[in-house]
């Protein structure tokens, strides 16, 4: 009896090839010219019509039946697919590198990448390769992968000044951005119109909008995983870049041929040589007053090294900042922020079937407002610093099932709203701040289940949980995510995932800025929470057309706002000002994708909702007057992306791309009244008076960007000369409206003259207009 | 010369950058219920009085002209009383205009407001169109201003102001400190509240180093309690939010209670205390 069950058991973990012996094969993908490994690279065999893709690492395994003579076939976009004749005795590693394709400026034909989409029981997942989003202009001419990205549906477009990610409804501080597995807390330079990411450095980029994989955790709209290349260990090259506003250079080599390779990569705007310029000739002319000083810079460092067969060691590092100033003899005014991450990353295989990573992580985010007047100096400034201890392990039990499982555990450290000011002689100082330290952990298993041809299913729990000073708290995440294929062309996907968050992001208004808060859970502020539930339906038309549906519903619990007349200046108790609520979130997203022939690109459409609401402060006698549910300012009703490639000869191609939006929302006062003030205060005509929150629709938004690229074709490597323009029929986007009373003189009986209001004008700021700019690519 | 030519091609392109990107727009703000507003404040060895007015749909044209201003803004008919130590008091709808303080009132009575710190007063307020408001409040004691010292810098002819003052440590305590050159008729140069969460004992309001001999500096500082803290600040904040993408934009936040948040306003008393002083 017993027996038996054991062989039913045994028919029912392996597949129907149990009959013959089974091995697995196993290796690494990597670029032949680089040695770059490939993410999600492609292992097919035919003939048994099973298949597996490369980890993020490289890696795949396959378990293959054992004597017969069997193709197998690798390929990944871009190269050219590579196919090995298999004879299987044991357990063996097939180590493979690709070579690209034989015209490397055209994106070559994707068939296998829709095909693995199809395949894929992951969903609302988008990517981006570098060599795509060099291919899309944007501003000024500087090519940005985090910001090509918005232009896939789901995720907004980023209008002007919006440096904040605001995805299926989620707010700006929902988004896990991580490089080489540490977090970003910022990754905006210039208050939002780039990105701290220099496509130059970045080897992969993948967006989770919904059914996140287990071992994604602690924010609740989407997962940003970016991957830095490894470095060419196998010679010497170089890209970059001159531009109007800023350069990059980026250097890869090995130290040890075939063995360790380096990268360092780099990029600094210099309008501030401009601006420095203009204000020393300036200098002393009454009435001038100078110009702002501005400039970013970034820096991405890495060393990989192959310790034998069975491991690699990698070492990472990036460090950027922004820096504002103000020089004046009187007043001086200084504003830095940035970013800095490492990672020390080791990979080791275990056995054929058991891959494993374990990262050591550092993450710091500051920012600093340094204020000088004669004779007082001000520093204000807030600072978050973490250390993550991960470990992730990938098991290829068989052809049904992959296993993944990890831990990991993070320390939070923050410094909120530091403030300390005082006179030079000592007479007066004062300081306040909070400092919070905070543990992060979490735990997960997860099965890629393929229980036949035509059905997958991806089931996952993850545990996770935050310890800040007296108060624990540990939550389960269930993950799930299913495909169905009825034909080789149709997918039918659906997915479940519960997320919890437990940082929050505290900011004033709808614009993100670098001097928003980080904050963590606490006995008052419980974690955020969300459920999300997805519907998918993909079609592939031919080999390269791809069509592709997603339905969404989100749940957002324990939200937070402020409550009216937050005070967050130099607050010891934050917390205070919070009131907490729900939302809500649904929508449409369509997307068209077409990856054959001359004109490449895709058109990508989102219907969308979000509501929030129901809020009530922590203090109960703090004033919250919005009721019920409203909607946020970034609640876009309809998103449009158009984005056409298009090869105009052997060495002209040009690009452009088309966005339209539902104007965002804004709050604006719909009464106005006089405040007469005491004795001594000034009357005040007009004082606005605001209501319901967020109750303008800006007008839509909606630019059109060209761009033209040469190939200069040199003898040493490649080079393009790019002309882009942005805003190409010169639309003003509202950027904010602002209500302003235009006053008439009235004299009196005494001869006193009055300032009386007349009317008030809507007037409305826009960020830039048409905007060309040439900048020189190389690659050597 | 490159130096020039680098400025100007700056220039150039910061003006290319600057132009036009502000028009003015055509909008339409959503449908407005005009409210009362109180403002009224209870000061010792002053008569009752207060101000009584309406708010209007944003872009609503000014009355500018006097008969105007009086009908479409000021409320008139109602009934307004205030309770005080068991006794209760109709005000008489009448414009005055203070003279020296160039305010205006429409209700007053001559009842002296007593320096009175243990009992409340009470404001009922019946609109002629049926609006019932209400408020309640107490009056604080003011808190002294220690001293005032005027420094001069070594190298030049221009002084500063210190005020000083302790703040009481029994409590929370929240201010308003005002600055006038000159008189208090004029544009106050400092206007501003502050609560005492991050000072020990010790309050210093300071000034730049701004003032020539012989200029009268007149510093007030007004003892404020809660509601007319979270009132005045939130007055400011919703001045602020209009023109600055990055304030978050604030309702009001009233100590006077009505149906349907028909009323909106303050109902305080006033506690400060003023020193002068004139630079020499």
């Amino acid at each position: 009896m017993i027996r038996s069950i054991y062989f039913l058991f045994l028919l029912l973990w392996h597949s129907p090839l149990t009959a013959q012996d089974q091995y697995t094969l196993s290796g690494t993908v990597s670029d032949g010219r680089s040695g770059e490994t490939l993410i999600g690279a492609s292992i097919s065999v035919p003939a048994l019509n099973i298949g597996t893709t490369t980890n993020e690492y490289g890696f795949y395994a396959l378990e293959l039946p054992a004597g017969d003579s069997i193709a197998v076939v690798f390929s990944y976009v871009g190269f050219q697919p590579l196919q090995r004749r298999i004879y299987l005795s044991s357990d063996s590693i097939l180590n493979v590198e690709l070579r690209e394709g034989v015209e490397l400026e055209k994106v070559v034909v994707e068939a296998n990448s829709f095909r693995e989409q199809l395949r894929s029981s992951e969903m609302s997942v988008e990517t981006l390769s570098p060599r795509e989003a060099k291919l899309i202009p944007l501003l000024l001419g500087e090519s940005d992968i985090l910001k090509a990205i918005q232009l896939k549906p789901g995720i907004p477009s980023g209008a002007e000044g919006s440096s904040g990610l605001f995805v299926r409804g989620g707010g700006s501080d929902q988004n896990l951005i991580i490089l080489d597995e540490a977090i970003v807390y910022n990754a905006n330079h210039l208050f939002g119109f780039f990105s701290t990411f220099n496509t130059d450095a970045v080897k992969d980029l993948k967006m989770y909008k919904g059914g996140f994989p287990a071992r994604y955790g602690g924010r609740l709209s989407s997962v940003i995983d970016v991957k830095l290349k490894e470095g060419n260990n196998k010679k010497l090259s170089g890209t970059g870049g001159l531009g109007l506003i800023a350069s990059r250079l980026t250097l890869e080599g090995p130290i040890q041929s075939g063995k360790s390779s380096f990268m360092v990569s780099g990029r600094r705007t210099y309008a501030d040589v401009f601006t420095r310029l203009v204000n020393r000739a300036n200098a002393g002319q009454p009435g001038f007053n100078p110009i702002p000083n501005y400039y970013f810079y970034d820096l991405n460092t890495k060393i990989n090294f192959k310790l034998g067969e069975k491991d690699r060691l990698m070492l990472s590092g990036y460090f950027g900042r922004d820096v504002f100033g103000f020089d004046d003899d009187n007043f001086n005014f200084d504003f830095d922020w940035g970013n800095a991450t490492g990672t020390l990353r080791w990979n080791h295989l275990f056995s054929n079937k058991l891959f494993s990573n374990t990262t050591l992580t550092f993450s710091n985010y500051q920012y600093n407002i340094q204020n000088r007047l004669t004779g007082f100096s001000f520093r204000v400034g807030s600072n978050i610093r973490d250390l993550n201890l991960k470990t992730d392990f990938y098991y290829a039990l068989n052809n049904r099932h992959t296993l993944r499982f990890g831990a990991q555990t993070t320390a939070h450290y923050f410094e909120i709203g530091r403030l300390k000011a005082g006179s030079d002689d000592g007479t007066v100082s004062f300081s306040a701040g909070q400092n919070f330290t905070g543990l992060e952990f979490g735990a997960y298993f997860s099965d890629e289940l393929r229980l036949s041809e035509k059905l997958e299913i991806q089931a996952g729990l993850r545990l996770s949980g935050f310890q800040n000073e007296d108060s624990w708290i540990v939550r389960p995440e269930p993950r799930l995510s299913g495909r169905f294929n009825p034909s080789e062309r149709w997918a039918l996907k659906i997915s479940y995932a519960r997320m919890n968050q437990y940082l929050h992001l505290v900011s004033n208004a709808g614009v993100a800025l670098p001097t928003d808060i980080w904050y963590p859970s606490t006995r008052r502020i419980l974690p955020q929470s969300s459920d999300q539930l997805a519907l998918g339906l993909s079609y592939l038309v031919g080999e390269a057309l791809f069509l592709n549906w997603e339905a969404y519903y989100k749940k957002l619990g324990n939200q937070i706002e402020f409550v009216d007349g937050a005070e967050l200046f130099a607050n010891d108790e934050l917390e205070e000002e919070f009131a907490i609520g729900r939302g809500r979130a649904y929508g449409l997203e369509w997307s068209i994708e077409q990856k054959e022939g001359r004109l490449q690109g895709w058109i990508g459409y989102t219907l969308a909702f979000v509501r929030r609401g129901d809020f009530t402060p922590i203090v109960p006698e703090a004033s919250f007057q919005q009721e019920g549910y409203f909607s946020p300012i970034y609640d876009r009703r309809h998103d449009l992306s158009v984005v056409a490639l298009y090869e105009i000869s052997d060495r002209f191609s040009a690009n452009a791309t088309f966005v339209y939006g539902s104007g965002d929302l804004r709050w604006l006062p719909p009464g106005r009244f006089s405040f007469q003030d005491v004795y001594g205060g000034e009357f005040k005509s007009v004082v606005p008076h605001y209501l319901e929150r967020n109750n303008y629709r800006l007008p839509p938004y909606h630019r059109l960007d060209l761009g033209l690229v040469y190939q200069l074709k040199p003898k040493w490597g490649e080079s393009d000369l790019t002309l882009t323009v942005v805003n190409v029929y010169d639309r003003r986007n509202t950027f904010f409206i602002y209500l302003e009373p235009e006053f008439a003189k009235v004299e009196d009986e005494d001869g006193r003259t009055f300032q009386i209001p007349e009317r008030i004008s809507a007037r409305q700021v826009s960020l830039f207009p048409v905007l060309p700019a040439l900048t020189w690519n190389f690659k050597f | 010369m490159k130096k020039y030519i680098f400025a100007s091609v700056t220039a150039l392109i910061l003006v290319c950058l600057g132009c036009d990107l502000e028009k003015e727009i055509d909008i339409e703000l959503p449908d407005y219920e005009q409210r009362v507003v109180v403002e009224a404040y209870l000061e010792p060895g002053q008569p009752l009085r207060l101000l009584l007015s309406l708010s209007a749909p944003y872009f609503e044209k000014f009355p500018i002209f006097e008969g105007q201003f009086i009908e479409n803004t000021l409320v008139s008919d109602a009934e307004v009383s205030i309770h005080y130590n068991g006794q209760t008091f109709q005000l008489n709808n009448r414009l005055i205009f203070d003279e020296e303080r160039r305010k205006i009132y429409n209700y007053q009575h001559p009842f002296v407001v007593p320096e009175d710190y243990d009992r409340s007063f009470e404001l009922d307020i019946l609109t002629k169109a049926g609006v019932r408001i209400q408020a309640s409040t107490r009056l604080l004691p003011p808190v002294p201003i220690d001293s005032l010292v005027v420094e001069f810098r070594e190298q030049d002819t221009l002084a500063r102001l210190l005020t000083y003052l302790t703040d009481p440590p029994a409590q929370d305590n929240y201010y308003r400190r005002l600055l006038h050159s000159g008189s208090l008729l004029n544009q106050p140069e400092q206007d501003f509240t502050t609560s005492d969460q991050i000072v020990e004992d010790i309050l210093l309001f300071g000034t730049g180093f701004e003032y020539a001999a012989g200029d009268t500096l007149i510093s007030s500082i007004y003892h404020l309690d809660i509601d007319y803290y979270n009132y005045l600040r939130s007055v400011q904040n919703a001045g602020l939010a209009n023109g600055n993408p990055f304030a978050q934009p604030s309702p009001i936040i009233s100590n006077v209670k009505s149906d349907s948040e028909k009323a909106i306003g303050i109902f305080t008393g006033l506690s400060y205390f003023r020193k002068e002083v004139i630079v020499e």
